[in-house]
């Protein structure tokens, strides 16, 4: 069994609003780069998955060679080689079509696993682009997944509760968090091995890009101003604030 | 421009849809996932009764290229992700996700850096898919009902092997005008049940914070987020909730935010309209005690 995850390296995804700039419509470099969030939660679950099976992890990613240090947190996680393809477009069918080359030349991929969506990005979107190139089946917003007699048995936390999901042969999973794949934090000695292990650099493909223009990027102003109430006396406070909520007819 | 919506049968989500066809042209047409009449009066209305989006693709190409749809339209719920990219890459068609504006010159706006950011896009090929973020677009009234047409095709690699629903006690987060949600200042599960008791009096949903539902103190169904439920209810209680943009982006529509955290640099006083810095498990009890005291 082959299982590759999709990671991608963000800016830090929890930088306050207040704090956050931007420099030609991305992202201010001065932000710590990191794994995007659900990535790891993908990471995560191809950690148990070759735990449970003895399945062949292999790390994807699409970006840029000075990710590479911090890629390596998903080989110390668990995983067993890392493969960054370079470039650095944001279109989804461009990143897509590289990450296809990259699991087409591995060859023997059953599973493909990605974070729900990235953390800059916020589309949900490359993975089901990349089954529709591959001809997968794709499925989001997987929780678990189990392997039964050559089928893959699925959980998909759906808005309106869970489904259980089966199919057979190969897929795109995007993975979404829960307390069962929340990820692990790596031992020291894991993270010195991964620093050793070679990672495969791939030469990114132009791809074909949407047809559609970025005409602009901006920072919302947060306009609210908040009312403290004050807090000599919490019985009172609370009175002043429900008689403030129905006085504005809020409730 | 002709639209085409693909969503369940659920009177506000394609109302919400047929607002944003509307932007773009007449009211679009509709394929409906399930059975039963389809609220809402439209030219044409298909139907289907394939469980799993992924395996609607086939049916949903052909019936978009032999219709000369430009627009196709989802929410960015689950079937929405199931559907868009697939079916981009089927119509070779441009896909824009999670939208939340849209211009009659197919000019979009979605959020980026989980809501930090604001892009717009202009669209310059059809057909085109959209995903349509939750709440963000007003729900057009439907008026009467269209029963639809059976669309070919629903086969598919996947299947639906069963379904928990998950029960919700009271008020479902949907349709809640109050909202009492807490996160991971809470400390525990079983502390979410004085949100609970506060809920039951103000006839109010109870959400969490992605950090309570990781820690397993609220069920999935209870997130409220970017990648939860996107919520607009008149007054939301941010209680123990720093207020992540992640976070702000499922509320970006609530009337009210009234936020109770201890820390007074916790960014959801920025975002709220009245703030008390106090530790919840002394603002609760008292704000119970006082509506209690009203009835």
């Amino acid at each position: 069994m082959h299982i590759t995850v999709l990671a991608k390296v963000v800016p830090d995804y929890e930088v306050p609003t207040a704090d956050f700039e931007l420099t030609d419509g991305r992202a201010h470099s001065r932000y710590t780069r990191m794994i995007g969030l659900y990535d790891e939660n993908a990471i995560e679950t191809g950690v148990q998955l070759k735990e449970a099976y003895g399945a062949t992890l292999t790390i994807i990613s699409y970006g840029k060679t000075q990710d590479v240090t911090v890629l390596r947190k998903a080989i110390a996680m668990g995983g067993d080689a890392l493969h960054l393809v370079l470039g650095d477009a944001d279109d989804p069918f461009v990143i897509a079509a590289n990450l296809k080359m990259a699991i087409e030349q591995l060859g023997n991929v059953d599973l493909v696993l990605a974070g729900q969506q990235s953390a800059d990005m916020d589309r949900g979107v490359v993975h089901s682009i990349l089954a529709g190139m591959l001809d997968y089946p794709f499925l989001p917003q997987i929780s678990t997944i189990k392997s039964e007699d050559g089928r893959w048995m699925v959980a998909q936390a759906h808005e309106n509760g869970i489904r259980r999901l089966e199919f057979s042969g190969k897929g795109v999973l995007s993975i979404t968090s829960s307390p069962k794949n929340v990820p692990r934090i790596p031992a020291v000695r894991s993270i010195l091995a991964a620093k050793k292990k070679p990672v495969e650099k791939i030469d990114g493909i132009p791809g074909t890009p949407m047809p559609v223009a970025e005409l602009s990027v901006e920072i919302p102003k947060m306009e609210s101003v908040c009312e403290f109430l004050p807090l000599d006396d919490m019985a009172q406070t609370c009175k002043i604030l429900l008689s403030k909520l129905r006085e504005e007819r809020y409730l | 421009m002709k639209a085409l919506i693909v969503e369940v049968i659920d009177a506000k989500r394609i109302g919400e849809l047929v607002t944003v066809g509307r932007i773009f042209g007449d009211t679009p047409d509709v394929v409906a996932l399930g059975t039963g009449d389809i609220p809402g009066n439209y030219n044409k209305a298909y139907c289907s009764d394939a469980a799993v989006g992924s395996n609607l693709i086939d049916g949903l190409v052909e019936l978009i290229q032999k219709e000369g749809y430009e627009v196709v339209l989802l929410s960015a719920t689950t079937v929405g992700a199931e559907i868009a990219g697939p079916l981009s890459v089927r119509l070779g068609a441009p896909v824009l996700t999670e939208i939340i504006g849209a211009k009659s010159d197919m000019t979009v706006t979605r959020p980026i850096y989980g809501g930090k950011a604001m892009t717009t896009f202009k669209i310059n090929q059809t057909p085109a898919i959209l995903t349509v973020r939750r709440k963000y677009f007003e729900s057009a009234i439907a008026e009467g009902t269209t029963t639809p047409v059976p669309l070919a095709g629903a086969a598919g690699a996947i299947r639906l092997v069963s379904e928990e629903a998950v029960v919700t006690e009271g008020i479902p987060l949907d349709d809640a005008e109050v909202i009492v949600s807490g996160g991971r200042g809470v400390g525990s599960g079983e502390k979410f049940t004085i949100l609970r008791d506060l809920a039951g009096i103000l006839n109010a949903a109870v959400g969490a914070s992605r950090g309570a539902v990781d820690e397993g103190w609220a069920e999935p169904t209870m997130q409220i987020g970017q990648t939860g439920n996107i919520v607009a209810p008149s007054v939301y209680f941010a209680v123990g909730i720093s207020g992540a943009s992640q976070h702000l982006a499922g509320i970006a529509n609530a009337k009210c935010v009234v936020a109770i955290n201890k820390d007074e640099d916790a960014n959801i006083f920025k975002r709220a309209r009245f703030g008390i810095v106090e530790d919840y498990a002394k603002v609760v009890p008292a704000l119970i005690q006082a509506l209690q005291e009203e009835q």
